[in-house]
């Protein structure tokens, strides 16, 4: 198995020298262009009293019994000037901090929720609870490359608060900034506050150091959820970020072209953000766009496919080219419907190599997901760390200097020699090989190399046994404990999500 | 034009996915006196066998399977109100209700599956999203459907396919109808669990799972 020491979380995001470009600045233009004329002409549908006033009050056309809203461009550009480009995702300590827009690369989110997993001990899938939400924090807590997390699972056995459930076991078993996309109502919204107050050290410090955060999806086309946009705009008011995700399908739900996906995508997070601009000016916010294809035969859903992912890293320029950050392309674990399948690693390959060498401040990433994010094999995570190993080393591009061209090498040995037993090489040759699960030798006479799936599992195994995440206070424990019981026994917060 | 050459022309206004055409015909139908019955059984369902048939072989995509469904539609829905007036019945495989479950507003899955169930001879009344456990019943009593479809995209709603389930009970005509449940999220375990009669993963194993219970 390939050494591992306990130790605290840290993040590592990876910053590239190949740079790629994917629009021209007219591409840019004409999308840009075609999304206000959307948010102009077409408008978005805000199914929120709360939200539709706060457009009516800022100038926007609302038609408040079809809940649309028509902005006009000259709204949309003045209130995304008040949008930051520079902000943190904060981690329990300094250390942990995704700081956006400071040209530190792309940090790679777990994502989720996920509601299967393949059990760890019997190998079969069943529905996920809270203790997965738990086990898998603590994995995440233990490996650099994931710099931000959701709850990968949903703690399906806890019913209507299941999201503040995942909250709370994310806050207790990783220092990690901590994002959630499953709590889309006001209520939920305010008591998940106020945990993340209390981690934080009170509504102040939260502001300042904000170690939780919110995603919300649009109701593809041009449109929000109610309970979705509320939550937001409690979120953006505690002074917490709050991303808008677009997952436009090309045929479905957008046009059946990428530009017009990108325009559509883009327009449905504007709109998002010019709300929380106009209601909390300067809150933190992100887009992203994740668009798909389906599979049009049968329906399924694929969002590993290169036309989408080439389309939301194409994304990032358009967001960069409004003043804000963006989230883009989705690792979540391959379309295929098959554990561990090669679709898989092909597609996880290139869809974090997009996301980086195009520049997104965010990028989901290793999350342990498969089946197009709808399973969580916690085996899975090493795979994954194995493909951000290699794409850290291809962005890294080649030293190239007096050392590294090593002509004193050359001449010395000179034609027909070897290099192997120079000390230089001795020094640098382990960096050429960096540790893999897949060349851990075999016992079994006949067999090079042990099955990487049996080592992976190993090393999760080694993490959920070993690790011990930097525990929280234990007066921060039990008020947590106490915000989640008395949400337990909030009848308004059922009532609330049952009739979403 | 004769009776039959009529027929001949709604299959082919189906088959060409030509919703104006079909709309015009099963209109034409109407004012010539033409049985609304026989408009629909040889006319129009023999477009949309053919349309289902090159689906199944792959021929063709969604898309066209979607359009196809649509023309068929659209011309039933005005013969479907001249047999309701004379108090007629057409001949499907069989009929259903479909929907998404309170708190719930996802709509392509379940939209596809009415699409699919058309596309194979079925007669689907698409209730929409966000559809309360007593309209699931009250539709259910005044249409005496065959089946009902429940789709649930999120963990939190699935509950609610079992509260319709547990309301047809307590309304008496659980046994008159078969339940079959879908969703992202939902499994044959989960089937199982709340007493549904089936569960498609995909609207191609819906229709599968609707002929079975239905004994086609």
């Amino acid at each position: 198995m390939i050494k591992l020491e306990e130790r605290r979380a840290s993040i590592q995001p990876i910053k590239s020298k190949l740079k790629i470009s994917i629009l021209d600045d007219g591409d840019i233009k004409k999308i840009n262009q075609t999304a206000l004329n959307i948010l102009e002409e077409v408008g978005v549908v805000f199914p929120s009293q709360k939200a539709l006033k706060i457009f009516a009050d800022a100038g926007a056309k609302v038609d408040f019994e079809k809940k649309l809203v028509k902005i006009p461009s000259h709204l949309v550009t003045d209130y995304l000037k008040k949008a930051p480009r520079r902000y943190t995702l904060a981690g329990r300590r300094p250390e942990l901090d995704a700081k956006i827009g400071e040209g530190n690369g792309t940090y790679f989110y777990s994502s989720g929720e996920a509601p299967s997993i393949v059990d760890f001990e019997t190998g079969k899938r069943r529905p996920s609870i809270l203790s997965d939400v738990a086990n898998m924090a603590k994995i995440i807590d233990y490996f650099p490359i994931v710099s931000l997390m959701w709850p990968t699972v949903s703690a399906g056995d806890k019913g209507e608060t299941a999201p503040i459930h995942g909250v709370e076991a994310c806050f207790n078993n990783t220092e990690k900034h901590l994002q959630t996309e499953s709590v889309m109502d006001e209520i939920s919204a305010k008591y998940t506050i106020e945990m993340a107050s209390v981690v934080a050290g009170g509504r102040d410090k939260l502001r300042e150091r904000p170690v939780y955060s919110l995603l919300l999806c649009s109701i593809a086309p041009l449109a929000q959820d109610r309970g979705g946009i509320e939550s937001a705009l409690a979120f953006a008011e505690a002074g917490l970020p709050v991303g808008f995700m677009s997952m436009p399908t090309m045929g479905l739900t957008a046009p059946p072209y990428q530009a017009a996906d990108l325009a559509v995508g883009l327009a449905e997070g504007l709109a998002g953000c010019v709300l929380l601009q106009i209601a909390s000016p300067g809150a933190p916010v992100f887009i992203t766009i994740q668009p798909a294809v389906i599979n049009p035969r049968s329906g399924d859903y694929m969002y590993g496919s290169a036309f989408s992912q080439i389309t939301s890293a194409a994304a990032i320029q358009l967001a960069h080219s409004n003043g804000l950050p963006i989230l883009s392309c989705a690792n979540f674990g391959g379309s295929a419907y098959k554990l561990n399948s090669w679709q898989v690693g092909r597609e996880n390959v290139y869809v974090s190599l997009l996301a980086v060498m195009a520049g997104a401040d965010m990028s989901f990433g290793p999350s342990s997901l498969i089946e197009a994010g709808s399973l969580l094999d916690m085996s899975r995570l090493p795979f994954d760390r194995e493909i951000f190993q290699s794409i850290d080393i291809i962005t890294k591009g080649i030293k190239v200097n007096d050392e590294t061209l090593a002509f004193d090498m050359i001449r010395e040995i000179g034609p027909q020699g070897t290099f192997l037993g120079q000390r230089r090489t001795a020094e640098e040759l382990p960096k050429l090989w960096p540790p893999s699960i897949l060349f851990e030798k075999s016992q079994v006479i006949g067999e090079k190399y042990r099955d990487a799936e049996e080592v992976a599992h190993e090393m999760i195994d080694w993490v959920l046994k070993n690790h011990h995440p930097a525990p929280l206070d234990e007066k921060v424990r039990q008020e947590l404990r106490k915000i989640v019981a008395a949400a337990d026994q909030d009848e308004n917060l059922k009532r609330e999500i049952r009739g979403r | 034009m004769d009776n039959k050459e009529l027929f001949a022309r709604m299959e082919q206004s189906v088959i060409n996915y030509d919703k104006d055409e079909a709309v015009r015909l099963a209109n034409m139908a109407l004012e010539k006196g033409i049985e609304p019955v026989a408009a629909i059984n040889e006319g129009f369902v023999k477009g949309i066998q053919v349309v289902g048939d090159l689906f199944g072989r792959e021929e063709i995509f969604l898309p066209e399977l979607v359009m196809g469904a649509d023309a068929m539609t659209a011309a039933t829905d005005i013969l479907g109100e001249a047999i309701k007036k004379s108090g007629g019945k057409a001949k499907y495989l069989a009929t259903g209700i479909a929907g998404t479950v309170e708190g719930d507003i996802h709509v392509i899955g379940i939209n596809l599956v009415t699409t699919f169930l058309v596309a194979n001879g079925f007669n689907i009344k698409f209730l929409g999203t966000n559809v309360s456990s007593s309209l699931f019943v009250d539709q259910a009593k005044e249409l005496k459907p065959d089946l009902i479809l429940l789709s649930a995209l999120l963990t939190t709603t699935m509950p609610n396919q079992k509260e319709v389930i547990d309301s047809l009970k307590e309304a008496g005509i659980r046994e008159n109808v078969k339940v079959i449940v879908g969703g992202a999220p939902v499994s044959q375990d989960w089937a199982d669990q709340i007493g549904a009669d089936g569960y498609g993963e995909n609207a191609g194993a819906a229709v599968e799972v609707a002929k079975k219970l239905m004994g086609i």
